[in-house]
């Protein structure tokens, strides 16, 4: 009996302690094929897929080397069936592939036959390929590039793709490492992303994605399209562009519902891209109006679906991910893969947070009792109305005051989802309002008023979630969420996360109403909180 | 209803007299009597141990054995374990035996030898063994009944020339270069008729005209064939012996040899097994666990529901054909079994019995070695669950129906097969079946194979099997260890169960290995489990801790527990969790009451409470207008109306009720008591005993008294002859006869089915109808 740090379950997840001393080797082991799942403090728990198994055979491990460290780290027998599935799962990858033709262009090769035997049957598949050159080569329609891979992945023949990319339009870019450079988890992302051609980083909140952004864009030297969630966003990367890369203000280009600008590098919204006009995407013509070299990609978890549909069509171009994990609400994980590409650089979050290049963070949850008449109304209302009523509690408004009180001086924020609430709050901590309704003008002047120090607190809405980029936050306070977003939890740590000038530990504080819907929501976002690594505590208001 | 027929002279074929007069040990051995009594006390053990049934009751003397060991239902079950070759050379003996010119039935080894075509000594000795030959100074015997149950036609042989009817045997068959002559002469069409049944069987049927027609007519003419009934004939013994070349069967047999492949190590092989046998005792916790809170009723036909299967087959995260596995398996080691009572009051429902305690209280390699056991035994084949019954209903996981005795031999056998290579050698399964077929010929093929399958199947489950090899447990289990020995073997077979928990904020506990006991059902209670393997995850929610909050533990004893198991400290989200769910436990509590009386007098209820002529009515108050009392309401009303008071009945919907209560009911009966233990297995020890008491002459036999009770239920009553007629040996039947008459008789019953049961008594055969057996008992 082998006394290794990884249990490997009967449901494919494998359990590796932390506290073991080969720990750090057994995860380096399985890193390439499991993912993680949950990061508490004892026992992190990974994950066998086939899209990780297939993620990878793309980064070029083979099945013999996970069952080799499956079997190396194992503490006990690993289960016989377990073993053969990845075996056969694995060997699923790259028996048909995508090439180029020097005569034909784009063709589908296999190198198993019968396996492309069922592909040529499928109903589907059928029409998106075309006339069959020999006995293991049919060709593929070159507009099929991406839709014929989502096909394939879904009946479990991934195809890799080789046919290559297309060079793009040439446009100089260089990064400018002044005063600044590049840390090497971030070079290292860069370089996996550059030589696997096509695929998605991930990378955690407040670690730097854009600057693996710009990286792959100098790598590229060609002329980039960059997809944003939101036009805060979109100036953001702008700013952030201008700052590290040689690139100049006229060669940057927004691409949004108030500026239609195109130029060499282009920053638009995936808001913008979805537009309809009578039943037909107004700004399609955005993807074509340049021969783009890159297309970037910013937290490639939220991408709509239109834009995936979008994507199909953009096979040719490289394309770039940016995200904090691979976790989608909607499941659409393997589009990304088919669509975007594999996985090509991965970082833990508390790998990144131990270098030092991430705060760490206290997380408190405060449960506030609801007083007896509001008991009563939450008791009777409608399902419905329940969360909002819980959410929006009184009380909460007391207990924010004194956690607002507590930590004077430190730039707080106060993170709430209902208007109401926040409104009422701002007037009582007497301080400005941002919303989805404040003009892109007021809100840039506040964020930098906010950065430079003169505003010590901001009262945000859900538009806080995504992308703004408040350096020196170090207190975080959330009244309400949407219900249960393990996402929107990711994002709200993630404003805290940036590193402090001082080292001071962020706080991070969630309101709570207690015996609610209210408190379930939190239960699900804290179990989030735990899985990530993060210890959290839970406090009663009285206490504070 | 009785058919009789005497057993006792087909003994010895030899001579005509009773064995009975057979006393002197050192005269001549005439008869198989004479020679059972000359056999060595461990000749004697072996007879018994291989056919159990003879020593069961235990015989009165030699005389009465050799009674038993040829009766036809003993001699065809002894039939039925012979391998490939034992059966050549005993139809080769019964062939050589009836070719005796001499009648006297003494066969030569040679002449069995040339016509089994291969070595044969073995296999004569070991018939000997089985009591299906005798030996006298000029020769070995055949059993007369072994005749008999090979059936007339041996090895696909016709009727011999002797037995032709006179006014057919124009001449007798032609030999050597006569028959070589008729073959000269004989057209195309007799030459193909004789190609046709040379080698079995030996009988065709004959068309009305034409040339096989005249064919036909010729072979007779010239006594190479017989007709044998209308339209048919035979092809005769002797001529087909000829055409044979003088031997029974086309090719020799051999011995199947299996490829085994290259092997594992036995050490991995263990560790899998290990794990596997790990994985079955949680499992069945859990399923005692499961089933001891939520009992599935036992169905009408006495099975269990398919929902209440599919819902724990979710529960366990494990196929429905291992669910079935599992619960046959705790059924069988009587862990679990039926609680209620069967009038139906309280219905009866499937729970973990009391010894599923004692036995979850020991260790795992204990526990690990009954199931296995348990298993071994087990005359349940899961193999026929699903199987259709008729009228659209099907065989339900533990109904009457799944019983099929003859499992057991198979699965036995599966093991010795598997046991033959060395340690990690693999099989593959058509060889396995190849060689199960060698060993069994006259079992039916591809029930066999369909048993193989699932005990394969089921030996991986138990640990017994691992990587397609059989472990070392499994092999001491193949050579028929004891409990012990087996529990020793797996002790160090199994991952050495860990004590302690790993506590985690995501309000996950981790056994990072297998856990035992206490820990183990206090863990189980106060959380689910959410994965499992080598070790097993639980998830610690507010639910799981209403439950363990439910079974009566405190807030500060959960937490304490969990504190001593667990390696590293409580997480705070843990400890708050725990008091979060303990300060809303018990806020509404529900009680029973039989009736309540409510008053907005307040003082007229302290009046009652105080009032002595209504205590017997146990009033409590639970509110200031409101009393429950255990009393129905009608007495509460009644007493009431005693006491001077003047109660009004209300519904339960608050209106005033006029009429009279509604009728009583008396209370649920008592439970009926669990079935008697089968009678145990013969051994070793068992068996020298027996012989010892043979030898004593003084024994009394058959004295045994009939049982005071009988099992008189109608699914124990079939479960228990099944059981007997496959094990062999004797049972005690209570009977009312057709004249209303009732009687108990010690019978060897040896088939059953149709609705009657076939027995032996003494040398009788009985023949009973089931609807009149009012109780049996295992003698």
């Amino acid at each position: 009996m082998t006394d290794g740090p990884l249990i490997v379950q009967s449901d494919k997840t494998l359990l590796l302690e932390v506290d073991h001393p080969s720990a750090e080797y057994a995860r380096r082991a399985i890193a390439p094929f499991a993912e993680l799942e949950r990061a508490p403090e004892h026992v992190h728990t990974y994950r066998v897929t086939p899209l990780g198994l297939w993620n990878a055979r793309a980064a070029g491990h083979d099945a013999e080397q996970v069952i080799d460290a499956l079997l190396r780290y194992s503490r006990y027998a690993v289960p016989q069936p377990l073993l053969v599935d990845i075996a056969d799962t694995m060997s699923r990858y790259g028996r048909l592939t995508l090439e180029k033709h020097p005569v034909h262009g784009l063709v589908l090769h296999a190198t198993d036959r019968p396996v492309l035997e069922e592909v040529l049957r499928h109903k589907k598949i059928q029409p998106m390929l075309g006339e069959r050159l020999d006995p293991d080569t049919v060709l593929v329609h070159a507009s099929e590039r991406g839709h014929l891979k989502q096909q394939l992945l879904k009946i479990g023949w991934p195809a890799e793709d080789l046919a290559g990319y297309v060079d793009g339009e040439a446009h100089p870019i260089a990064l400018r490492e002044e005063g600044w450079s590049m840390r090497p988890y971030q070079r290292h992302a860069v370089e996996g992303f550059w030589h696997g051609g096509s695929g998605v980083v991930v990378l955690p909140c407040g670690a730097g994605k854009t600057i693996v952004g710009a990286g792959a864009m100098a790598a590229a030297s060609a002329t980039t399209l960059i997809l944003v969630t939101n036009t805060v966003a979109a100036r953001q990367w702008k700013d952030e562009l201008l700052r590290r890369t040689s690139l100049t203000e006229n060669e940057i280009g927004e691409y949004s519902g108030t500026r239609k600008e195109i130029r060499p590098v282009t920053i638009a919204t995936y808001q913008v891209l979805s537009v309809r006009r009578k039943g037909v995407y107004a700004h399609l013509e955005l993807l074509d109006a340049r021969d783009w070299g890159l297309v970037v990609y910013d937290e490639v978890h939220l991408l709509p679906a239109p834009i995936f549909r979008m994507t199909a069509d953009l096979q040719a171009r490289r394309r770039l991910g940016l995200t904090a994990t691979l976790v989608r609400e909607d499941g659409r994980e393997a589009d990304v893969f088919s669509l975007i590409g594999p996985k090509r650089f991965d970082a833990p979050w508390k790998d990144i947070e131990a270098q030092g290049y991430i705060a760490p963070a206290d997380c408190v949850e405060v449960r506030v009792t609801l007083p007896e008449a509001e008991r009563m109304v939450y008791a009777v209302a409608e399902p419905d109305e329940r969360y909002r009523l819980a959410s929006c509690t009184p009380s909460k408004e007391r207990v924010v005051q004194t956690l607002v009180d507590r930590h004077t001086g430190e730039p707080t924020l106060v993170i709430g989802q209902y208007l109401d609430q926040l409104d009422t709050l701002a007037g009582r901590l007497d301080a400005p309002l941002i919303t989805g309704e404040t003009p892109i003008a007021q809100r840039q002047k506040l964020f930098a008023g906010f950065r430079a120090g003169e505003i010590p607190l901001l009262v945000v809405s859900k538009v806080a979630n995504f992308s703004i980029d408040l350096p020196e936050a170090s207190v975080a306070i959330q009244v309400s969420g949407t219900f249960g977003s393990r996402q929107e939890e990711a994002q709200r740590l993630g404003r805290l996360l940036r590193p402090k000038g001082d080292g001071r530990t962020a706080h991070f504080y969630s309101v709570v109403s207690r015996d609610t819907v209210d408190a379930d929501f939190a239960a699900h976002r804290q179990r989030f909180l735990a899985e990530q690594g993060y210890a959290y505590r839970i406090v009663d208001a009285e206490e504070l | 209803m009785a058919s009789r027929r005497s057993a006792a002279q087909g003994a010895s074929p030899g001579s005509r007299t009773s064995p009975a007069s057979h006393a002197n040990q050192a005269g001549p051995v005439r008869s198989l009597a004479d020679d059972l009594r000359t056999r060595t006390d461990t000749e004697l053990a072996t007879l018994l141990l291989i056919r159990p049934d003879l020593g069961r009751p235990v015989p009165a003397g030699f005389a009465a054995l050799a009674a038993r060991a040829t009766t036809r239902p003993s001699v065809h079950r002894a039939v039925e374990t012979l391998d490939r070759a034992e059966l050549t050379v005993a139809l080769a003996a019964v062939v050589a035996a009836e070719a005796d010119p001499h009648g006297s039935g003494v066969v030569t080894e040679d002449a069995v030898r040339a016509l089994a075509d291969g070595p044969v000594a073995e296999s004569l000795t070991r018939l000997w063994e089985r009591g299906l030959l005798w030996r006298s100074p000029q020769g070995w015997h055949v059993v007369s009944t072994l005749v008999e149950v090979l059936g007339p036609h041996p090895a696909g042989l016709g009727i011999s020339a002797r037995e032709v009817q006179p006014r057919y045997a124009a001449c007798s068959p032609p030999r050597g270069p006569d028959l070589d002559a008729v073959l000269a002469e004989a057209s195309p069409a007799a030459r193909a008729v004789l190609d046709t049944l040379t080698w079995g069987p030996p009988t065709g049927s004959i068309p009305a005209s034409g040339p096989t027609h005249d064919a036909a007519r010729w072979l007779i003419a010239k006594g190479v064939c017989a007709p044998s009934g209308v339209g048919h004939i035979t092809l005769v013994r002797e001529v087909a012996l000829q055409l044979r070349g003088g031997r029974l069967f086309r090719e020799p047999t051999q011995t199947p040899t299996m490829a085994w492949e290259p092997s594992i190590d036995p050490a991995t092989v263990d560790r899998v097994g290990g794990a596997h046998a790990r994985d079955l005792l949680t499992l069945v916790d859990e399923l005692a666990d499961r089933w001891g809170t939520a009992s599935p009723r036992v169905l009408r036909t006495g099975g269990v529901g398919v929902r209440d299967l599919a819902a724990l087959a979710a529960d366990l995260d494990v196929s429905s054909d291992e669910v079935h596995f599992l619960v046959e398996l705790a059924r069988a080691a009587g862990l679990l079994g039926r609680a209620g009572s069967p009038d139906g009051i309280r219905p009866e429902s499937w729970a973990p019995t009391a010894d599923y305690d004692t036995w979850s209280a020991r260790g795992a390699a204990d526990r690990w070695a009954a199931l296995v056991l348990a298993w071994l035994t087990n005359p349940r084949a899961t193999h026929l669950i699903g199987a259709t019954l008729g009228r659209g209903t099907t065989v339900g996981v533990l109904s009457p129906e799944v019983s099929w005795p003859p499992v057991r031999e198979i699965r036995r056998d599966v093991l010795e097969v598997l046991a033959v290579p060395q340690a990690g050698g693999v099989a593959a399964a058509e060889e396995l079946a190849a060689v199960l077929a060698w060993r069994r010929p006259l079992r039916d093929r591809s029930t066999t194979a369909q048993v193989l399958a699932v005990t394969l199947r089921e030996a991986q489950w138990l640990g017994v099997t691992a990587l397609g090899s059989l472990t070392t447990v499994g092999r001491l289990l193949a050579e028929g260890a004891t409990e012990d020995q087996l529990a020793t073997a797996a002790a160090s077979a199994m991952p050495d169960p860990v004590d302690h928990l790993l506590l985690q904020a995501d309000l996950t506990a981790i056994a990072p290995g297998p856990l035992d006991g206490t820990l183990a059902r206090f863990v189980r209670l106060v959380s689910d489990i959410e994965s499992r393997g080598g070790a097993t995850v639980f998830r610690i929610s507010a639910e799981s801790v209403r439950r363990a909050l439910d079974s009566g533990l405190t807030a500060d004893e959960v937490l304490d527990r969990l504190r001593e198991a667990s390696r590293t400290p409580v997480p705070q989200p843990l400890d708050y969790l725990v008091r979060d769910v303990a300060r809303r436990h018990g806020q509404t509590r529900v009680g029973g009451a039989t009736a309540y009386l409510r008053s907005d007098d307040e003082s007229l209820l302290s009046g009652m409470l105080a009032d002595r002529t209504l205590a017997p009515a146990l009033l409590r108050r639970i509110a200031p207008t409101v009393l429950v009392s255990l009393a129905e309401p009608a007495s509460l009303l009644d007493l009431l109306r005693e006491g001077g008071y003047a109660p009004t009945q209300e519904a339960f919907d608050g209106s005033i009720v006029v009429s009279e209560p509604a009728s009583r009911r008396a209370p649920a009966g008592r439970t009926r008591t669990g079935s008697d233990p089968a009678a145990p297995a013969l051994d070793a020890t068992l068996a020298g005993e027996v012989v010892q008491r043979l030898r004593s002459e003084s024994w009394p036999g058959h004295a045994s008294r009939a049982p005071a009770r009988l099992q008189t239920d109608a699914a124990e009553i079939q479960a228990v002859l099944r059981e007997t007629v496959a094990q062999g040996g004797a049972v005690w039947v209570g009977y009312t006869d057709s004249d209303g008459r009732s009687s108990k008789h010690l019978v060897s019953p040896w088939r059953f089915e149709g609705g009657r049961l076939y027995a032996v008594n003494a040398d009788t055969e009985t023949v009973f109808v089931l609807h009149r057996i009012t109780g049996v008992a295992p003698a």
